[in-house]
Protein backbone atom coordinates (compact mmCIF):
# COMPACT_ATOMS: atom_id res chain seq x y z
CA UNK A 1 0.00 0.00 0.00
CA UNK A 2 2.26 2.40 0.81
CA UNK A 3 4.97 1.17 -2.02
CA UNK A 4 2.01 1.90 -4.08
CA UNK A 5 1.87 5.18 -3.00
CA UNK A 6 5.16 6.07 -3.34
CA UNK A 7 5.27 4.51 -6.92
CA UNK A 8 2.03 6.64 -8.22
CA UNK A 9 3.97 9.85 -6.45
CA UNK A 10 6.48 11.59 -7.58
CA UNK A 11 8.25 8.12 -8.15
CA UNK A 12 10.82 9.34 -10.57
CA UNK A 13 11.71 12.21 -8.30
CA UNK A 14 11.97 10.17 -5.31
CA UNK A 15 13.99 7.43 -6.13
CA UNK A 16 16.23 9.85 -8.51
CA UNK A 17 17.60 11.80 -5.48
CA UNK A 18 17.92 8.45 -3.89
CA UNK A 19 20.31 7.36 -6.40
CA UNK A 20 21.85 10.12 -7.16
CA UNK A 21 23.00 10.80 -3.06
CA UNK A 22 24.42 6.89 -3.34
CA UNK A 23 25.68 7.19 -6.61
CA UNK A 24 27.21 10.19 -6.06
CA UNK A 25 29.13 8.97 -2.87
CA UNK A 26 29.54 5.62 -4.73
CA UNK A 27 31.35 7.72 -7.24
CA UNK A 28 33.90 9.66 -5.15
CA UNK A 29 34.90 6.31 -3.05
CA UNK A 30 35.35 4.62 -5.89
CA UNK A 31 37.45 7.28 -7.40
CA UNK A 32 39.65 8.23 -4.24
CA UNK A 33 40.00 4.00 -3.77
CA UNK A 34 41.33 3.72 -7.01
CA UNK A 35 43.73 6.24 -7.06
CA UNK A 36 45.00 5.09 -3.36
CA UNK A 37 45.10 1.48 -4.92
CA UNK A 38 47.63 2.73 -8.02
CA UNK A 39 50.01 5.18 -5.45
CA UNK A 40 50.34 2.16 -3.06
CA UNK A 41 51.64 0.05 -6.09
CA UNK A 42 53.98 2.75 -6.40
CA UNK A 43 55.42 3.31 -2.91
CA UNK A 44 56.90 1.56 -0.54
CA UNK A 45 55.57 0.06 2.74
CA UNK A 46 57.32 2.27 5.08
CA UNK A 47 54.90 5.30 3.32
CA UNK A 48 51.93 3.67 4.89
CA UNK A 49 51.69 4.22 8.39
CA UNK A 50 48.14 2.18 8.44
CA UNK A 51 49.69 -0.99 7.87
CA UNK B 1 61.26 2.56 -5.67
CA UNK B 2 59.99 -0.40 -4.13
CA UNK B 3 56.72 -2.57 -5.27
CA UNK B 4 54.67 -3.26 -2.06
CA UNK B 5 51.80 -5.72 -1.84
CA UNK B 6 49.88 -3.49 0.42
CA UNK B 7 47.57 -2.28 -1.87
CA UNK B 8 44.64 -0.83 0.08
CA UNK B 9 44.06 2.20 2.62
CA UNK B 10 41.72 -0.40 5.23
CA UNK B 11 42.26 -1.07 8.33
CA UNK B 12 40.27 -3.27 11.01
CA UNK B 13 38.95 -0.42 12.08
CA UNK B 14 37.87 1.07 9.18
CA UNK B 15 36.54 -1.99 7.64
CA UNK B 16 33.88 -2.17 10.64
CA UNK B 17 33.12 1.29 10.32
CA UNK B 18 32.36 1.19 6.28
CA UNK B 19 29.98 -2.37 7.24
CA UNK B 20 28.01 -0.11 9.95
CA UNK B 21 27.69 2.73 7.68
CA UNK B 22 27.08 0.40 4.12
CA UNK B 23 24.20 -1.34 7.27
CA UNK B 24 22.98 2.26 8.13
CA UNK B 25 22.47 3.47 4.55
CA UNK B 26 20.44 0.28 3.58
CA UNK B 27 18.21 1.18 6.52
CA UNK B 28 18.04 4.69 5.44
CA UNK B 29 16.69 3.10 1.59
CA UNK B 30 14.50 0.83 2.87
CA UNK B 31 12.93 2.84 5.58
CA UNK B 32 12.78 5.51 3.32
CA UNK B 33 11.73 4.09 0.20
CA UNK B 34 9.41 1.83 1.44
CA UNK B 35 8.34 1.92 5.02
CA UNK B 36 7.82 5.71 5.85
CA UNK B 37 4.55 6.48 6.08
CA UNK B 38 3.72 9.61 3.94
CA UNK B 39 3.67 12.86 5.90
CA UNK B 40 0.65 14.33 6.91
CA UNK B 41 1.98 18.00 5.75
CA UNK B 42 4.21 17.03 2.97
CA UNK B 43 2.74 13.96 1.77
CA UNK B 44 5.50 11.90 -0.28
CA UNK B 45 7.86 14.26 -0.11
CA UNK B 46 8.77 13.63 3.78
CA UNK B 47 11.24 10.95 2.33
CA UNK B 48 13.87 13.30 1.32
CA UNK B 49 14.29 14.36 4.78
CA UNK B 50 16.54 11.02 5.69
CA UNK B 51 18.72 12.05 2.49
CA UNK B 52 18.60 15.76 2.51
CA UNK B 53 18.98 16.27 6.26
CA UNK B 54 21.89 14.10 7.15
CA UNK B 55 23.69 15.22 3.72
CA UNK B 56 23.43 19.10 5.26
CA UNK B 57 24.50 18.10 8.42
CA UNK B 58 27.60 16.36 7.57
CA UNK B 59 28.27 18.87 5.09
CA UNK B 60 28.51 21.64 8.11
CA UNK B 61 30.61 19.47 9.67
CA UNK B 62 33.06 18.65 7.42
CA UNK B 63 33.45 22.49 6.75
CA UNK B 64 33.77 22.67 10.17
CA UNK B 65 36.77 20.27 10.73
CA UNK B 66 38.48 22.24 7.91
CA UNK B 67 37.54 25.75 9.54
CA UNK B 68 38.68 24.06 12.77
CA UNK B 69 42.08 22.32 11.41
CA UNK B 70 43.27 25.58 9.66
CA UNK B 71 42.98 27.70 12.39
CA UNK B 72 44.97 24.48 14.58
CA UNK B 73 47.98 25.24 11.19
CA UNK B 74 47.51 28.69 11.88
CA UNK B 75 48.30 29.11 15.73
CA UNK B 76 51.76 28.64 16.13
CA UNK B 77 51.93 26.09 18.95
CA UNK B 78 49.74 23.97 17.33
CA UNK B 79 51.51 23.94 13.59
CA UNK B 80 51.61 21.22 11.46
CA UNK B 81 50.89 20.14 7.79
CA UNK B 82 48.78 17.38 9.18
CA UNK B 83 46.29 20.14 10.08
CA UNK B 84 46.63 20.93 6.76
CA UNK B 85 46.00 17.97 5.04
CA UNK B 86 42.77 16.79 7.83
CA UNK B 87 41.46 20.19 5.91
CA UNK B 88 42.17 19.84 2.96
CA UNK B 89 40.30 16.06 2.96
CA UNK B 90 37.73 17.45 5.14
CA UNK B 91 37.25 20.22 2.54
CA UNK B 92 37.06 17.79 -0.48
CA UNK B 93 34.52 15.78 1.30
CA UNK B 94 32.39 18.52 2.35
CA UNK B 95 32.25 19.71 -1.38
CA UNK B 96 30.82 16.10 -2.69
CA UNK B 97 27.98 16.26 0.41
CA UNK B 98 27.30 20.17 -0.39
CA UNK B 99 26.31 18.96 -3.67
CA UNK B 100 24.13 16.08 -2.43
CA UNK B 101 22.87 18.68 -0.67
CA UNK B 102 21.70 21.19 -3.17
CA UNK B 103 21.00 18.63 -5.89
CA UNK B 104 18.39 16.79 -3.16
CA UNK B 105 17.11 20.00 -2.09
CA UNK B 106 16.32 21.04 -5.89
CA UNK B 107 14.68 17.88 -6.34
CA UNK B 108 12.32 18.16 -3.03
CA UNK B 109 11.64 22.17 -4.33
CA UNK B 110 9.97 20.78 -7.53
CA UNK B 111 8.04 18.87 -5.22
CA UNK B 112 7.12 21.05 -2.82
CA UNK B 113 7.62 24.54 -4.40
CA UNK B 114 7.29 23.69 -8.14
CA UNK B 115 10.51 24.80 -8.98
CA UNK B 116 14.08 23.49 -8.93
CA UNK B 117 15.95 26.73 -7.84
CA UNK B 118 14.85 29.89 -6.75
CA UNK B 119 17.49 33.04 -5.61
CA UNK B 120 16.47 32.53 -1.83
CA UNK B 121 18.52 33.14 0.72
CA UNK B 122 19.15 29.65 2.36
CA UNK B 123 19.88 28.52 -1.67
CA UNK B 124 21.79 31.33 -2.50
CA UNK B 125 24.65 31.07 0.44
CA UNK B 126 24.51 26.95 -0.06
CA UNK B 127 25.63 27.71 -3.41
CA UNK B 128 27.81 30.25 -2.75
CA UNK B 129 29.14 27.96 0.20
CA UNK B 130 30.06 25.34 -2.88
CA UNK B 131 31.19 27.49 -5.26
CA UNK B 132 33.75 29.30 -2.03
CA UNK B 133 35.26 25.75 -1.56
CA UNK B 134 35.63 24.74 -4.85
CA UNK B 135 37.88 27.52 -5.14
CA UNK B 136 39.58 26.27 -1.93
CA UNK B 137 40.26 23.05 -3.48
CA UNK B 138 41.65 24.69 -6.56
CA UNK B 139 43.60 26.90 -4.54
CA UNK B 140 45.17 23.34 -2.76
CA UNK B 141 46.18 22.47 -6.45
CA UNK B 142 48.07 25.45 -7.46
CA UNK B 143 52.01 25.66 -6.89
CA UNK B 144 53.59 26.51 -3.82
CA UNK B 145 55.97 25.31 -1.02
CA UNK B 146 53.68 23.04 1.48
CA UNK B 147 53.92 26.09 4.08
CA UNK B 148 52.52 28.97 1.76
CA UNK B 149 50.13 26.95 0.37
CA UNK B 150 49.18 25.72 3.76
CA UNK B 151 48.62 29.24 4.88
CA UNK B 152 46.99 30.62 2.06
CA UNK B 153 44.55 27.95 2.63
CA UNK B 154 44.43 28.24 5.97
CA UNK B 155 43.48 31.60 5.90
CA UNK B 156 40.50 31.12 2.73
CA UNK B 157 38.64 27.72 4.67
CA UNK B 158 38.42 29.53 7.63
CA UNK B 159 36.83 33.00 5.51
CA UNK B 160 34.61 30.26 3.18
CA UNK B 161 33.33 28.68 6.78
CA UNK B 162 32.19 31.95 7.60
CA UNK B 163 28.69 31.33 5.57
CA UNK B 164 27.96 28.53 7.40
CA UNK B 165 26.12 30.25 10.55
CA UNK B 166 24.39 32.65 7.69
CA UNK B 167 23.14 29.49 6.38
CA UNK B 168 21.97 27.75 9.48
CA UNK B 169 19.94 30.93 10.60
CA UNK B 170 19.44 32.52 7.18
CA UNK B 171 15.69 30.61 7.74
CA UNK B 172 15.43 32.59 10.54
CA UNK B 173 16.78 36.33 9.55
CA UNK B 174 14.84 36.77 6.25
CA UNK B 175 12.21 35.58 4.80
CA UNK B 176 13.07 32.42 2.57
CA UNK B 177 10.53 29.77 0.70
CA UNK B 178 12.87 27.23 3.47
CA UNK B 179 10.86 26.23 6.50
CA UNK B 180 12.90 26.12 9.40
CA UNK B 181 14.88 23.29 11.00
CA UNK B 182 12.59 20.03 11.46
CA UNK B 183 15.00 19.16 14.07
CA UNK B 184 16.44 20.62 16.98
CA UNK B 185 16.97 20.58 20.94
CA UNK B 186 13.81 22.15 21.71
CA UNK B 187 11.60 20.62 18.85
CA UNK B 188 11.16 18.35 16.35
CA UNK B 189 8.25 18.26 14.19
CA UNK B 190 8.19 14.06 13.87
CA UNK B 191 8.78 11.58 16.00
CA UNK B 192 8.18 7.46 16.63
CA UNK B 193 9.85 5.45 13.98
CA UNK B 194 10.26 8.58 11.74
CA UNK B 195 12.38 10.21 13.86
CA UNK B 196 14.18 6.66 14.57
CA UNK B 197 14.91 6.52 11.09
CA UNK B 198 16.15 9.75 10.65
CA UNK B 199 18.57 9.40 13.32
CA UNK B 200 19.72 6.15 11.57
CA UNK B 201 20.13 7.88 9.05
CA UNK B 202 22.22 10.78 10.20
CA UNK B 203 24.50 8.33 12.32
CA UNK B 204 24.99 6.50 8.66
CA UNK B 205 26.05 9.68 6.94
CA UNK B 206 28.38 10.12 10.28
CA UNK B 207 29.86 6.90 9.76
CA UNK B 208 30.55 7.53 5.69
CA UNK B 209 31.97 10.51 6.49
CA UNK B 210 34.59 9.76 9.21
CA UNK B 211 34.90 6.34 6.95
CA UNK B 212 35.83 8.53 3.98
CA UNK B 213 37.94 10.79 6.32
CA UNK B 214 39.90 7.85 6.86
CA UNK B 215 41.03 6.79 3.21
CA UNK B 216 41.31 10.50 1.89
CA UNK B 217 43.75 11.09 4.45
CA UNK B 218 45.80 8.09 3.76
CA UNK B 219 45.44 8.93 0.48
CA UNK B 220 46.87 12.17 0.96
CA UNK B 221 49.73 10.73 3.36
CA UNK B 222 50.61 9.18 -0.12
CA UNK B 223 50.12 11.85 -2.32
CA UNK B 224 52.35 13.46 0.32
CA UNK B 225 55.35 10.67 -0.12
CA UNK B 226 54.96 10.87 -3.82
CA UNK B 227 55.70 14.17 -3.95
CA UNK B 228 58.67 13.45 -1.87
CA UNK B 229 60.30 10.80 -3.42
CA UNK B 230 59.74 12.80 -6.99
CA UNK B 231 61.82 15.39 -5.41
CA UNK B 232 64.25 13.36 -3.95
CA UNK B 233 64.73 11.63 -7.33
CA UNK B 234 65.44 15.05 -8.91
CA UNK B 235 68.16 16.10 -6.55
CA UNK B 236 69.84 12.84 -6.88
CA UNK B 237 69.67 13.17 -10.83
CA UNK B 238 70.68 16.80 -10.61
CA UNK B 239 73.65 15.33 -8.39
CA UNK B 240 74.37 12.57 -11.00
CA UNK B 241 74.66 15.76 -14.12
CA UNK B 242 76.73 17.77 -12.15
CA UNK B 243 79.00 14.45 -11.14
CA UNK B 244 79.07 13.81 -14.73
Amino acid sequence: MMLASVIQHHVLNIVGGYVLVLGSLALFTWRMLGRARKLASQLPDKDKPWI
Amino acid sequence: MNESNVLHTGTRGSRIIGILALIGLAWMVVFGLLISPPDEVQGDNVRYLYLHVPAAFLTFTAFGVTAVSSILYLWKRTRSLTWDRIAGCSAEIGVVLTAVTLATGMLWGKLSWGVYWRWDALLTSTALLLVMFIGYLALRGLEASPQVRARRCAIVGIIAFLDVPLIHFSVNWWRTLHQPASIGPRKTTFDGPMLLSFFVSLVAFILVYIWLMMHRNRLAMMEQAMDDHGLQMAIAERHAEVSA
